[in-house]
């Protein structure tokens, strides 16, 4: 609340003071005119008593007088106020300017205010947002009602009030502003002074009584004259003084005069004295009062003068409507200079004051003296003379009493007869009318309640009103009546003690009465602030506010300004704080002190009543305070301020419509070039709100913007802005990028290993200063959000960063790409682009740019008359919220980001790759040349080569060691060109003959060495290029093979090349060029593939070394290619061990041909190979067309090895082998366990063969014939088990996205009895035909070698049971007709490999054709004892034709 | 520019609120004479209501609708400040009482131009109709009927699982409710 300094009742004393009136010779003039001062100014300070008086009342009884103050005033006899009840304007301009010259104190202590939810900090400008939504209730009331820290002062209303009080003109309808008595000072230099003062003395006579003046008023006739002697002590004989002096007490009595002396010191002595300045503080106030009368009363003071005329021009320029003009005219600027300089008015008066330096010439000696005079006139003149005075008013009364008041009623009931009612109505028209005469017999006993009432003699001053008051309202005199009631209450009032009830409703009928039936506002308006005051300290807040609220008017919008603003601080000091209520009484508060031109308080109610509105949702209310705020601000030149409220209005997401933001957008547009254009451009530019920048979507790119295609070439996709950040891949990225760098570090990963990030976003990891090259470009992409309805236009976009040179050499500035305007509707990206040119830190802290808004008109080019204004935005980038340690977990604590943080490293290579005749599409396994361009575009060497990709057995660069690779003619020569190396077949070969073995070494192949295929570098191939290195500008084409992933539909194949600088050391030890493909597979053909062990004579290949191998080729292409037939043009083998001998089903056609749907079969042969090597694979070539394909040559050789490599991983049964074969080298001992065993009975039906399928597709693409080549890879693992080109299998495996727990390690399963079946082949020799004259000898005995041989590497131990089996009666009927000879049963035991003949005899005695094939065999291994014999597989029928001759 | 702005801000009109203190001290007798005048005015709608606020148990609104819409900021203000008188008459009642209290809370004040009525939900969301001054047909009934149905909406509003307790109100049933009960501004 506006908690005033000084209480209810000091502040009603002090309106109501005994006034005494000074007359002034010109030679007393003189003398306080050396101080500057003039007599009644002179006196002012020490007009408080600070003893107590005594006096006694009509009855005799002793009443104190405590802390009585009376007014000095100079008599001033013409008229300064009209009796209209309104301010004249030179009143109403006096009041502005009190007001406005009392602001709050800038920077002083703020009271906080806690009302329910709200901190309210009022009496200071700074706005404080006051958030929390509950807090305790309770102990914010206990405290406001208990502490008086949570009070606000409004010093401005007091000044007002103060000043209003003291300008109330002396009306006739009560005597307190009436002068009592009368001061008449002479000088003692006078030659005469007794003369002089008869002089003044019958002048003040002439002005009570002449009847010439109305002003001023005089109390009662016989007015207490009071003679003061001035005597200047610097110039006047003293001893003269003293007996002037004499003479007067003679004259007037010692009680009617005084000598006063002043002005002891001299000028001169008294510079280097301090003394206190007690004028200061009343001047400032009392001069401008006496400037309002500067027409009236003369002043000869010219440093006065001077002041008025500061004064009087600020007040011109302050006037209301002049203001408003103003400020409706926006160019006419320098009105509103003057506005500002109205703050610094203030300063000017003590600027003023302190210059002329009132009493210069008094000492402290003096001062005392003067307190003293007043205290002697006070105690010795006034107070007697109204002690005596009432004493003779109550005489007066006493003896009237009984009589008067009965016989006017009875008069009035007499003669007035049936006026009364009529009397009443007249009346009530025309109250002020009535006017009873100064000496009249009703005003008696006013008067003497008055002089009750200066006297502090409450009590008989409120019974003489109330009676008073009586005798008013039955005479109709309302506004006597009014003021008898207002009295009569405030004396209640102040009678304290609880003795009587305040009468609130004597105030309430004595405001109507004032305002309705006077119409004197001020009137109203003073008992409106007395009867508000009296209410506020009794806590009646709601009543007052209401009464406050009730006398804002149209009149004035000072008073009303400040009445409500009044209401405001009663309504938060309720006992329930209506927050609301105060803010919005606080803006009206605020309309009307702007109405009024006060404009400062009119931006400090708005920014008070913010404090309730900020930030919880009203936001049209809150727009519309900040608006005002805004504009208020500007106009009193606080365009900081004025800049921040607009911001608030275009951050929020506004409600407003669009038009309205659009004319918000253009004021602070006007607001902000208005507060800005005239500032110096070192100033830093201010920042801006709008558009929105989403920081976090800040993205950064290194290097420069990527050609995507130039001419037929096709150039690396890299990484670039137009992408989305996908996180999966780039973790395939990463772990390609990490594979290769340990390739290139001999297979480890060092540990200083970054992995390279192009493109820096949210989502990446932004931990580490990211590393820029040194004339390479930074492109920063900001995204801008614009959140208002209209459109902005950003235009001159540029970059705003710092930077630290690492290498000295000269500075050199950095080039700064300037984006175009760019007009944002809603949502859009800038790029922005950087180009370091030396090495060094950088830092890019944010953006410039000049907003506009766009021209109503809607034409598309900016022209100039739309404002736009200069400013920045900073780019500050939060990284993500740390969540690891239990304190980040508890806080809210973020990382660093930083993305915007790039160091400049010294140049680096960069590389830049392109494609050329790069298909997009292949059939599954085809193969296909292209050609690829390395080029270096930089100034450094570039080494170190390599690529890295998701699917290795996709493409080859060829082997370098064998330095096949036909040297490329031309790309274009390529259609006609088959990718492979071919050789003409011989034209008398058999096709299906073998017709080339080779022998091949891995390492060959694998461009590394072995290196390639260790665990790091699976996918990792180095590129050979000429010398190793590529010379700054240099380019290299080579060629490049690609097969067709056999899986078809889209795959994505992901290179990443990989280079380093031919200088070590620097701060990047390598760079990456990244490039996706996206190759369309479509079916081709399926082959499938068995083997099975031929059962031919050993002897004819050596060893056991002979199988048949069953090639099933299925066309399974869909026809949409347009492929119409596939040749199998010829079928290879790689293996270890094993390589392709012949084909045994030779077709009569020599091409395997294949249209769609169709399946061949083709059976071939296969031998061990003679090889020795186990390191080498032996590639051998059936040829089934006219021309040999050399297999063991790049591109075929190529994607063999590159096919096992990544098959590798999903043949675990080879891994197991391996690891089986490793154990038995070392000795197949005793302790060999089950994996043993397995192991060796698995190696028993291993074959490790590969078979590649040599293809030629038909396709017709555009009416021409082309030949697409293929090659497909079948690997046979295990006889009699089918291999297909298409894993199935893997994919499933894929599938299996969670595991919960480890892998079991496989049970040790017993190897089955399928696989236990195998570990002996058996083969029968005998003749396949035999005749035997059965008539000569009935038994026909024949010989017949049963050849075992064993397949495992383990000691077999073989049961032979030659009884025939009865397992059915036929074939008891149809077999049983021969017998073996000899032992039924036989025991062997055979070493690993060995084969034994066992010759057998069999005896038949009929012809015809018999199954030898009934011979079981059983076997186990040899050191398993505990194993039972498994029956061997059973060879197929052996028939025998026996011939009867 | 200032000149230009003057007239696109819809200033707040003090003319309206400075005989509020009258009105105050009138506020019985206009409630009187609502309740004696029983003659209906043919031209009326007997639902009409010129903004029709919700607003959220912390102070917020969550749905403010008027009818003439050039004065929206002053309906703001408007049902702002009656936030108040709702506080203030929410803890006239006692706690121990709070279970029992009403939740009309009948006429919050009149102003010069209008008459704000309030209704407090148990989960203390407030609703504050604003009516006409000149519409005398509205009787205490119709104007709790209004509330009731408001209420009854706005628990269908609370009940769509969509709805995000807290939210501003968007669903359409609900507008289309709150534009049945507004005049139909012409």
């Amino acid at each position: 609340m506006a908690q005033c300094v000084q209480s209810v009742q000091e502040l009603i004393q002090d309106s109501f003071v005994p006034k005494v009136a000074v007359l002034c010779s010109e030679d007393a003039q003189k003398i306080t005119r050396k101080n500057n001062l003039n007599f009644s100014e002179l006196l002012r300070p020490f007009c408080r008593l600070t003893s107590e008086g005594h006096m006694r009342d009509s009855n005799n009884q002793v009443q104190v007088v405590k802390n009585l103050r009376i007014s000095v005033n100079n008599v001033v006899t013409r008229p300064s106020v009209p009796t209209s009840g309104v301010h004249s304007p030179a009143q109403r301009r006096l009041l502005s300017e009190v007001v406005s010259a009392s602001q709050p104190a800038e920077g002083g202590v703020a009271n906080v205010i806690t009302a329910g939810d709200y901190d309210l900090n009022i009496s200071d400008r700074s706005v404080k947002a006051s958030v929390p939504w509950y807090s305790d209730w309770r102990d914010t009331l206990t405290e406001l009602s208990t502490s008086k820290h949570y009070t606000a002062t409004t010093p401005w209303f007091e000044a007002y009030r103060e000043s209003f009080l003291q300008s109330m003109p002396a009306s006739d309808h009560e005597f307190l502003n009436h002068y009592l008595a009368c001061l008449l000072v002479v000088s003692s230099s006078e030659a005469v002074p007794v003369e002089q003062f008869l002089k003044l003395s019958q002048e003040q006579h002439m002005i009570q009584h002449n009847g010439e003046y109305t002003n001023p008023k005089w109390f009662i006739p016989n007015t207490l004259k009071y003679y003061v002697l001035l005597h200047d002590m610097s110039q006047g004989d003293e001893q003269r003084a003293d007996s002037v002096y004499e003479d007067m007490k003679q004259r007037y009595g010692s009680q009617g005069c005084y000598l006063l002396k002043i002005n002891s010191r001299t000028a001169a002595a008294g510079t280097d004295e301090q003394i206190p300045d007690p004028w200061s503080q009343y001047l400032n106030k009392s001069s401008l009062q006496s400037q309002v009368r500067r027409d009236f009363v003369p002043l000869p003071h010219t440093n006065l003068l001077q002041i008025l005329q500061v004064s009087g021009l600020s007040l011109d320029n302050t006037h209301p409507l002049q203001l408003e003009t103003a400020i409706d005219m926006p160019g006419s600027l320098d009105c509103l200079r003057a506005v500002a300089t109205e703050t610094k008015t203030t300063t000017v008066y003590t600027g003023v004051a302190a210059g002329t330096s009132h009493g210069a010439c008094l000492t402290l000696n003096d001062h005392n003296r003067l307190r003293l005079f007043i205290q002697e006139f006070t105690f010795r003149g006034l107070l007697p003379h109204i002690e005596k005075n009432i004493r003779q008013l109550n005489d007066q009364l006493v003896s009237r009493k009984g009589l008067s008041r009965s016989l006017f009623s009875v008069t009035k009931k007499l003669f007035g007869g049936g006026k009364v009612p009529e009397k009443s109505i007249a009346e009530l028209k025309n109250t002020s009318g009535l006017l009873y005469h100064p000496e009249a017999p009703e005003l008696q006993i006013r008067k003497m309640a008055d002089l009750c009432f200066l006297v502090q003699h409450y009590e008989l001053a409120y019974s003489c009103y109330h009676t008073a008051k009586k005798d008013f309202l039955s005479d109709q005199a309302m506004l006597y009546a009014a003021g008898a009631l207002e009295m009569a209450a405030v004396s209640a009032f102040l009678q304290g003690g609880a003795q009587r009830p305040y009468p609130a409703h004597y105030m309430d009928t004595a405001i109507q009465t004032y305002r309705d039936v006077c119409k004197n506002k001020v009137l109203a308006e003073r008992c409106a602030l007395f009867s508000a005051e009296v209410l506020k300290s009794q806590a009646k807040y709601s009543d007052a506010a209401t009464l406050l609220i009730k006398m804002t008017s149209e009149d004035s919008d000072l008073c009303s300004a400040l009445l409500l603003e009044q209401a405001a601080h009663c309504f938060i000091n309720m006992r329930n704080p209506m927050v609301r209520k105060f803010a919005f009484h606080m803006i009206l508060a605020g309309h009307r002190f702007s109405k009024a031109g006060q404009k400062r308080h009119a931006l400090r109610c708005y920014c008070q009543a913010m404090q309730v509105y900020k930030g919880k949702g009203w936001s049209l209310a809150e727009d519309h305070i900040n608006f005002t705020i805004g504009r208020q601000s500007f106009t009193l030149r606080q365009p900081e301020n004025a800049v921040l409220a607009f911001r608030h209005i275009l951050t929020n997401d506004s409600q407003q419509t669009a038009t309205q933001q659009g004319a918000f957008l253009r004021e602070y547009l006007y607001v902000y070039r208005g507060a800005f254009l005239r500032e110096s451009h070192t100033v830093a530019l201010p920042q801006l709100p709008l558009p929105c920048i989403n920081s976090s979507a800040t993205r950064v790119y290194f290097g420069h913007e990527r050609r995507l295609a130039e001419g037929e070439k096709q150039a690396a996709t890299h990484v670039s802005l137009d992408q989305e950040f996908d996180q999966d891949l780039a973790a395939v990225w990463q772990d390609l990028e990490e594979q290769v760098v340990a390739a290139a570090n001999r297979g480890v990963v060092p540990s200083t290993f970054y992995p390279t990030q192009c493109c820096l976003n949210s989502q990446t990891d932004n931990l580490h200063f990211p590393l820029a090259v040194v004339e390479e470009p930074i492109i920063v992409e900001v995204a801008f959000r614009n959140p208002l309805k209209v459109p902005l236009v950003l235009s001159d976009l540029s970059l705003l960063w710092k930077f630290t040179l690492k290498d000295f050499s000269r500075p050199q500035p950095q080039d700064v790409m300037v984006g175009d305007a760019v007009t944002i509707t809603n949502e859009k990206e800038a790029r922005l682009k950087l180009l370091p040119r030396q090495t060094g830190q950088l830092t890019i802290l944010g953006l410039v740019y000049n907003l506009a808004s766009t021209p109503s008109t809607g034409d598309s080019t900016i022209n100039s008359n739309s404002p736009s204004v200069r400013g920045r935005q900073d780019l500050e980038i939060q990284g993500p919220r740390l969540n690891q340690t239990k304190e980040e977990k508890t806080s809210v604590s973020h990382g660093p980001d930083r993305r915007l943080d790039p160091t400049i490293t010294p140049p680096m290579p960069l590389l830049e790759v392109f494609f050329l005749q790069f298909p997009t599409a292949l059939l599954c396994g085809e193969i296909r040349k292209a050609y690829v361009e390395f080029c270096n575009v930089s100034h450094v060497p570039l080494c170190g080569l390599r690529v890295a990709s998701t699917h290795p057995d996709f493409f080859t660069f060829g082997s370098s060691s064998l330095a096949t690779p036909l040297t490329p003619l031309s790309p274009t020569s390529f259609e006609n060109c088959s990718a492979y190396k071919t050789l003409a077949t011989p034209p008398g070969a058999t096709p299906g003959s073998v017709t080339a073995v080779t022998l091949v070494s891995a390492a060959d192949f694998g461009s590394g060495g072995g290196g390639v295929f260790g665990t790091g570098g699976k996918r990792v191939a180095e590129i050979p290029l000429g010398e190793g290195t590529l010379t700054p500008g240099e380019s290299t084409q080579l060629p490049l093979w690609l097969r067709g992933p056999d899986q078809e539909g889209v795959h994505e194949i992901n290179f990443l090349f990989y280079y380093e600088g031919a200088e070590k050391g620097g701060k990047i030890s390598h760079r990456v060029l990244r490039h996706t493909v996206f190759i369309c597979a479509s079916r081709s053909l399926s082959v499938r593939a068995t083997a099975c062990r031929s059962n031919t004579l050993p002897e004819e290949e050596g060893r056991n070394g002979s199988m048949l191998v069953f090639v099933d080729v299925e066309n399974i292409n869909t026809s949409e290619a347009g492929v119409r037939e596939f040749h199998i043009a010829q079928v290879s083998s790689s293996s270890k061990q094993w390589r392709l001998h012949k084909c045994i089903n030779p077709a009569e056609n020599k091409d395997c041909k294949l249209t769609t749907r169709e399946r061949g079969k083709l059976c071939f042969r296969a031998t061990r190979s003679t090889s020795k090597s186990l390191e080498k694979y032996t590639f051998a070539d059936l040829s089934l067309g006219n021309e040999q394909i050399i297999s063991s040559t790049t591109p075929c050789a190529d994607f063999f090895f590159r096919r096992c490599q990544s098959s590798e991983s999903w043949r675990p049964l080879i891994a197991v082998e391996t690891q089986g074969r490793h154990s038995r080298s070392q000795g197949a001992g005793p302790g060999g366990g089950a994996e043993d065993i397995t192991g060796v009975v698995r190696k028993c039906n291993e074959v490790d063969l590969d078979i590649i399928v040599l293809w030629k597709a038909f396709v017709v693409e555009d009416n021409k014939q082309v030949i697409l080549e293929g090659q497909l890879h079948v690997a046979l693992q295990t006889i009699g088990k089918e291999a297909c080109s298409l894993r199935q299998k893997e994919e499933a495996q894929e599938m299996v996205l969670l595991k919960f727990k480890p892998e079991l390690p496989p049970p040790m399963t017993r190897p089955s009895m399928e696989q236990l079946s195998h570990l002996i082949k058996t083969n029968l020799h005998y003749p396949e035909s035999y005749s035997h004259s059965f008539v000569q000898k009935s038994l026909c005995m024949i010989p017949v070698i049963l050849t075992l041989s064993n397949c495992s590497l383990a000691q077999v131990d073989a049961i032979i049971d030659l009884r025939h089996k009865t397992t059915s009666p036929e074939s008891l009927e149809v077999h049983g007709s021969f017998t073996w000879l000899g032992k039924t049963q036989y025991k062997l035991q055979l070493r690993a490999q060995e084969v034994m003949r066992l010759p057998l005899r069999a005896g038949f005695l009929h012809a015809g054709v018999y199954n030898l094939g009934t011979p079981r065999v059983f076997a186990k291994l040899a050191d398993q004892g505990a194993m039972c014999e498994t029956s061997q597989q059973t060879a197929t029928p052996a028939l025998i034709i026996i011939n009867s001759t | 520019m200032l000149t230009r702005l003057k007239t696109q801000v819809p200033l707040f009109s003090m003319n309206s609120y400075t005989k509020l203190g009258e009105k105050l001290k009138l506020s019985g007798l206009s409630l009187a004479s609502t309740h004696s005048h029983v003659i209906r005015l043919g031209r009326h709608n007997s639902k009409m209501a010129v903004c029709i606020a919700v607003i959220a148990k912390e102070n917020y609104p969550l749905f403010i609708r008027s009818v003439p819409v050039q004065n929206e900021l002053k309906f703001h203000y408007t049902v702002h400040t009656s936030l108040d008188v709702v506080e203030e008459k929410i803890s006239a009642v006692g706690k121990a009482m709070a279970d029992q209290r009403e939740l009309y809370l009948g006429l919050l004040y009149p102003t010069e131009d209008y008459k704000v009525y309030g209704y407090v939900t148990n989960s203390k969301v407030k609703f504050v109709i604003v009516v006409d001054s000149s519409n005398t047909s509205l009787r205490d009934n119709e104007i709790r009927s209004m509330f009731r149905k408001l209420h009854n909406s706005f628990t269908d509003v609370m009940c769509n699982p969509f709805y995000n307790p807290g939210d501003t109100i968007q669903s359409k049933a609900f507008d289309s409710i709150v534009s049945a009960m507004m005049v139909q501004a012409s």
